[in-house]
């Protein structure tokens, strides 16, 4: 079977198996639907706000606002809807000793990891209300453009996700070599991305615009693709900008993970936790 | 000196944790900066009361939070251990905040405010007077916080919810509600006015106002009682209906 | 994923082979002490523990092994090099031919790993879901999957629980369907780390039952770790036993109690509520005019002790028995400690 047919049959049973927990066990699923909505969204609201109050921010209309919101909102959901079960919070499942579980399977740990957290129902209370607010914000921007601009903004939001995912793993890696005290870095990581990556960075000093498009890019989840497709940034280059972002990062991320693996293999996890395994 | 030990215990990667706190104080800041370019004041309060407002408020963000360590104990079910010791459960779960709260300042929220003039912002309250009424205000804070995460946990266990549901719920919404990261003077549609009427507000919004020598301190300081003097009842009363379903809640 | 070849990669019949086979780890050490807080962050203290130290060990296809030994003594970390969990310092693994960490993936295609405190299963999910996720993920033949389903959910009982959520079943259930869903790609050896941990007397003997079965009649490996002796005595024609690290036994258990310690039982009914005095027995329990004793048959004859016991009380009735296989272990464990300390 090549590797392609395998992926999807893998994923078509992680969304069965989702699809049979929502109908099941349909009031943590609300719960859950709800409590999702509200994290990804509370921060979206504060901005959504300050930029009503002050009539935009910065060189950012409110409907420029409200794009970029929605964008960040939408890679979150992409996340929520591929990333589920600790994968996006992948210290935990190092941290907890969990990682036995995908080390006994006979495939790579990269399939494993790229199809077990694969969520299209539970991950839809957030890519949803997301994809209607980028609707909204697209129709009071006015913008009228053809299948190459969308095409664009689906590259940059996988793209996006790509490089929020390379930074959890890069991160989360250090749960290797510190299982205790690094269990939970993903859980400040991934708070630090949903809080900043809404808001734009102009204004700010050169060296900590560098940080946010370097060690720590949020730029790279809202601010920069967002320029590049409303064309406030001139540049032809500029929508190409963020993919490449995303190989960089993810070879980063590939280049600590695979380290953390061989350091793994040799000192193994002296804690075993079931929290979030499979649940 | 327990919370030290666990959260030193692995080596200094909780410092990591404190490195994203500061990024994201440093981003707020520069946004109110872009925010207010050209404004001499909006909503009453000039730049310089936002930014102290903002950096106090990431000061004392664990406080007046008022997040106990209750949910990690129902969700590893160590809750029902804890009856077996001599010290009430709501008392375990005070001391235990306080621990880390103090660790955490010590840490992070001292050195922070020590580089409040290096990022630019002045930290010192309105006055002596507005430093001894704040203190006031975030001890006020701190009770209404821990009844508040005391009724969490009662929802959690009343619904037979994840606690970590209702947790990062509380995470998502509270920051807005309780006014610790957009003053309600800078919120439009009247929304901060009604805002100011929720419990949570009582948790960050009270006493930070009182600290930048905004809004009225009595009064303010009367709406933190009347929230403690309500909910508290409510979560001895529902602790005590839920203390049987919450021994075989967790684990 | 094609279908991982079934054809025989050994030369041999050996299943398991370690090699000189080392393992140690290194522990970091807290007092506690505020000032050692702050010094452990600059400057951590380590303490290297030898977990394994020159393993040998073969296992041959079909066999059931005990593998035994004392908390700490090596017994998770062989398992874990065994089934390509980890990576030793030195030696060489191989297992049905294959090197557990290089080849893992057809490695795990043919092995079967059962952690008594750890769950594969689907803890929202039914057990009937659970296994129909292994059947994709191992991409195990439907012919296969089928037989092997069937005969999982005849022989461990899982019919009766085979659609409830996994987090409904009780820990004897649970341990049932982990088992069950280790052998659903029909695995050439299985591990067993403490397989029967937690469960009552009627679930163990199931349990027990069970792998001999397997063993028996498909010709599974099984390597099987626990610390219930009397169920790896029952299981198992071989033990080995690990302590600190090393191979301290190897063989079948007879040999085991007879190097070790032929620790038997003698209980008498006498006339008397007095128990006589016997040398070379210790009197262990005493109920009214029935006394017992404990000794070594290798230091002390049975004929000398009833002689001995006659000459005291009148015999009513005389049973002798051998010293149950944990009080045979304690004594070696016992020793081991005492040894460790001179």
């Amino acid at each position: 079977m090549n590797t392609l047919t395998r992926l999807c049959r893998l994923w078509a049973l992680y969304a069965r198996m989702d699809l049979h927990w929502v109908t099941r066990d349909t009031k943590t699923f609300v719960t859950w639907s709800i409590s999702d909505t509200l994290l990804n969204f509370g921060g979206l609201l504060g901005m959504m706000l300050l930029a009503q109050r002050f009539g935009g921010i910065g060189p950012w209309s409110q409907a420029q606002v409200l794009f970029l919101l929605s964008y960040s909102a939408v890679c979150g959901g992409v996340m929520e809807m591929f990333c589920g079960f600790n994968v996006a919070y992948i210290s935990r499942r190092i941290g907890r000793g969990q990682l036995d579980h995908i080390l006994a399977q006979p495939q790579p740990i990269w399939m494993a990891l790229a199809t077990e957290g694969f969520c299209p129902f539970t991950g839809s209370a957030v890519i949803l209300p997301g994809v209607l607010l980028m609707a909204w914000a697209v129709s009071r921007l006015g913008l009228r453009q053809g299948p190459g601009w969308y095409g664009a903004l689906a590259l940059n939001i996988a793209a996006s996700t790509v490089v929020a995912l390379s930074f959890q793993f890069i991160w989360g890696s250090l749960a290797f070599w510190a299982p205790r005290a690094a269990e939970e870095i993903n859980s400040a990581s991934s708070r630090l991305l949903r809080q900043l990556r809404p808001y734009p960075l102009e204004g700010l000093a050169p060296a900590l615009k560098g940080a946010l498009l370097g060690l720590l890019p949020v730029g790279f989840l809202g601010w920069a693709p967002c320029r590049a497709l409303l064309g406030m940034d001139s540049r032809p280059t500029s929508i190409w900008v963020t993919p490449l972002a995303a190989v960089g990062f993810g070879l980063i991320a590939t280049a600590v993970f695979r380290k953390g693996l061989a350091h793994y293999g040799r000192t193994g996890s002296q804690r075993y936790l079931a929290h979030g395994h499979r649940t | 000196m327990m919370s030290a030990s666990g959260m030193a215990g692995d080596g200094p990667l909780f410092l990591i944790d404190y490195l994203l706190r500061f990024v994201r104080v440093a981003l707020l800041l520069a946004i109110w900066r872009t925010l207010f370019a050209g404004r001499r004041a909006v909503g009453g309060m000039p730049l310089t009361t936002v930014l102290t407002y903002t950096l106090i408020g990431e000061v004392f963000a664990e406080p007046m939070a008022g997040f106990t360590t209750m949910a990690d104990a129902f969700w590893d079910g160590t809750i029902t251990a804890r009856f077996l010791r001599p010290m009430s459960l709501f008392g375990q779960f005070a001391a235990e905040a306080g621990g880390l709260w103090t660790v955490n300042f010590a840490l992070f929220s001292a050195p922070l405010l020590a580089c409040a003039p290096l990022l630019g912002v002045r930290a010192l309250p309105a006055s002596p007077a507005a430093a001894a009424l704040f203190l006031m205000s975030l001890a006020l804070a701190i009770v209404v916080g821990l009844a508040i995460d005391y009724i969490s946990g009662a929802i959690a266990i009343g619904m037979e919810l994840s606690p970590w549901i209702v947790d990062r719920s509380r995470r998502a919404v509270g920051g807005l509600l309780s006014g610790a990261i957009i003053p309600f003077a800078l919120m439009p549609w009247g929304v901060g006015r009604a805002l100011a009427w929720n419990p949570f507000a009582a948790l960050a919004s009270a006493p930070l106002q009182i600290y930048v020598g905004k809004g009225d301190p009595v009064r303010l300081m009367a709406l933190q009682v009347a929230w403690a003097a309500l909910l508290w009842p409510i979560a001895m009363r529902a602790w005590m209906k839920l203390r049987e379903r919450m021994v075989s809640y967790g684990g | 994923m094609a279908e991982p070849a079934r054809s025989d990669t050994s030369r041999t019949d050996i299943a398991l082979e370690l090699r000189g086979v080392n393992k140690t780890f290194r522990q970091r050490q807290r007092s506690g002490r505020m000032g050692d807080i702050v010094a452990g962050l600059i400057r951590p203290v380590y303490r290297e523990i030898a977990a394994l130290r020159n393993i040998d060990l073969e296992v041959a296809r079909g066999a059931i092994v005990a593998y035994a030994g004392p908390n700490g003594a090596g017994k998770s970390t062989t398992v874990k090099i065994a089934s390509g969990m980890l990576v030793p310092d030195s030696g060489t693994v191989r297992v049905l031919g294959m090197d557990p960490v290089r080849q893992r993936e057809a490695y795990m295609s043919r092995a079967g790993v059962v952690f008594g405190q750890r769950t594969e299963l689907w803890m929202d999910h039914t057990v009937a879901a659970s296994y129909d996720w292994k059947r994709v993920v191992w991409d195990i033949p439907r012919e296969r999957y089928d037989r092997m389903l069937a005969y999982v959910l005849d022989v461990l009982g899982i019919a009766e629980f085979y659609r409830t959520t996994v987090r409904e079943l009780s820990l004897g259930q649970r341990m049932r369907a982990d088992l069950g869903m280790a052998l659903l790609h029909e695995p050439d050896i299985l591990f067993l780390d403490e397989p029967s941990l937690g469960l009552d007397v009627l679930a163990k003997r199931s349990m027990l039952d069970f792998i001999a079965d397997l063993n028996r009649q498909r010709r599974v490996t099984v390597l099987v770790t626990s610390h219930d002796m009397a169920e790896l005595e029952q299981l198992a024609g071989r033990i080995v036993m690990i302590h600190r690290g090393e191979i301290a036994f190897d063989g079948p258990f007879d040999q085991l109690r007879r190097e070790f310690a032929d620790r038997r039982v003698l209980r008498i009914d006498t006339d008397s509520p007095t128990a006589p005095v016997l040398p070379g027995a210790t009197l262990t329990e005493s109920l009214g005019c029935r006394h017992e004793y404990a000794f070594d048959a290798g230091e002390a004859g049975i004929a000398e002790l009833l002689a001995c016991a006659a000459n005291q009380v009148a015999l009513l009735d005389v049973e002798t028995h051998r010293a149950p296989i944990d009080d045979v272990i304690a004594n070696i464990y016992v020793r081991w400690q005492e040894r460790s300390r001179q």
